[in-house]
């Protein structure tokens, strides 16, 4: 008896996994996006404040953080939800693994609510399962009991970018930046020895009084130094460095998905 | 003379291209077999995580239901069976599997027992220590879950490779075996849910 019991059970699951592994999962997002709101929890605005922070994210530190909220977890287990979803959609680099899926379904009349939190290989050093375990505990269900969705997301992600960017900080435009960071220092080498010459040509045409000798060489050096300072601090944040206002969001959308793996690491919770 | 010479070439064509072919075809499969042992001691890492755990999580429940003894000691004596059990990349055979995930599955459905239990002590579910075991387990049991399918993809593209004509001549000339799958199973079932 309890045999049959058994196979019927096996068949089930063996069922069950072959029909999830046939696209239980939405596809990828065309034009791609980290904020992924199937379930309608979030307002435009906070769609678009939220995207903007996430890509800047992803500018600045190369870690993507992909938020999802679906209607319905087609039967799975969240985590697992989350882990196919970092899977299918790569998130996170190639060569860091460095994606982070925030999957939350809302509560409903009739089932609870559940969220799951998948760290990519990359972070499970820097976000070991017991920290997102503590997110989602203490940032983000206290929020979404009170029906606030976004605060929680929010939250989450804030303390997450937090631990991410501890472990990998790599901006996008690297490269660009360090050309930039080159020809800006060449510039100011350039500046600096032009300023030496020209200090130095005029004392020596001053060098005509014997005793004025010493004191004529300090004034102008001091009077200079402050001159090159200035000048060097010119060059730096005026012409060729970033500066506060050329951050990286003001460069556009969210640049893609970029073949981050996934093991499985990360927590779930429920309300 | 003139004849001989085409017939030399002709055949010498088709050597080196059965030449190529073959070697492609058999690096192929190495490079797949290779995939799969990567794949697979992944899964035994996994496992291993889970192993690693257990000493912590058991002297943790052990200070507040000491009295369990039955079903602390059920935890203890799995896992030795089940990290005494390991399988060789090399012979990743249908049996071999399912010897090793059977007593996977035993210290899966033992640990379960073990969590059904704490669920009658309060101040042990209230301790932060235990609660982040039981968080490290979870994990743990989501990147089993992870890598058996990882395991299991890779050693399906595998087969495929050794099953599928022509390359199954290669496969046999040079003793390339089918690998074998996880099976959705009784551990499976009955690896430890774990909830508050």
């Amino acid at each position: 008896m309890s045999g049959i019991k058994r196979h019927i059970a096996a068949a089930v699951i063996t069922l069950m996994t072959a029909a999830f592994s046939c696209g239980a999962i939405p596809q990828k997002p065309v034009p791609q996006r980290l904020v992924n709101d199937y379930a309608g929890l979030f307002s435009t605005m906070q769609k678009y404040a939220l995207e903007a922070a996430l890509v800047e994210f992803d500018d600045s530190t190369s870690n993507q953080i992909a938020v999802i909220t679906v209607p319905d977890l087609e039967g799975m287990a969240p985590s697992d939800y989350a882990t196919r979803i970092g899977l299918d959609w790569k998130v996170g680099s190639s060569d860091f693994n460095n994606g982070i899926v925030v999957l939350v379904k809302p509560k409903t009349d009739d089932s609870k609510g559940e969220v799951a939190i998948s760290v990519g290989y990359g972070l499970e050093g820097a976000i070991p399962d017991v920290y997102c375990k503590r997110i989602i505990d203490n940032e983000m269900i206290p929020a979404f009991r009170e029906n606030d969705y976004y605060t929680g997301v929010k939250n989450a992600c804030e303390v997450l970018m937090k631990l991410a960017s501890g472990e990998i900080s790599e901006p996008r435009e690297k490269d660009a930046e360090d050309a930039f960071e080159f020809i800006g220092g060449i510039i100011t080498v350039v500046i600096f020895i032009v300023i030496i010459l020209f200090i130095f040509g005029r004392g020596n045409g001053n060098n005509s009084g014997g005793n004025g000798h010493r004191r004529q060489k300090d004034g102008p050096s001091v009077a200079d130094a402050i001159l090159l300072g200035s000048l060097l601090n010119g060059g730096k944040s005026g012409g060729f460095g970033k500066g506060p206002f050329g951050g990286g969001s003001s460069g556009g959308g969210f640049g893609g998905f970029g073949g981050g793996s996934f093991g499985g690491g990360g927590a779930s919770g429920s309300w | 003379m003139k004849k001989g010479l085409v017939i030399f070439i002709i055949i010498a064509a088709v050597v080196l291209g059965i030449f190529i072919w073959t070697k492609n075809a058999y690096n192929g499969l190495v490079r797949s077999d290779e995939q799969v042992s990567a794949a697979w001691s992944q899964v035994e890492n996994v496992y291993q995580r889970r192993a690693d755990l257990i000493p912590n999580l058991v002297a943790t429940v052990k200070g507040y239901a000491s009295h369990e003894q039955e079903t602390l000691e059920g935890v203890i004596s799995a896992r030795s069976k089940a990290t005494q059990i390991t399988v060789d990349p090399a012979n990743l055979s249908e049996s071999e599997i399912a010897r090793f995930q059977e007593a996977q599955g035993e210290l899966g459905s033992a640990l379960g027992r073990l969590l059904m239990i704490t669920e009658n002590y309060p101040d042990l579910k209230a301790n932060q220590n235990f609660r982040d075991l039981q968080a490290q387990l979870e994990g743990t049991e989501n990147r089993i879950a992870t890598e058996r399918m990882k395991y299991n993809e890779t050693a399906k593209s595998y087969n495929t490779m050794v099953r599928s004509f022509p390359k199954n001549i290669i496969a046999s000339i040079f003793n390339f075996e089918p690998k074998g799958y996880f099976k959705a199973s009784e551990g499976a079932q009955n690896a430890p849910k774990v909830e508050f």
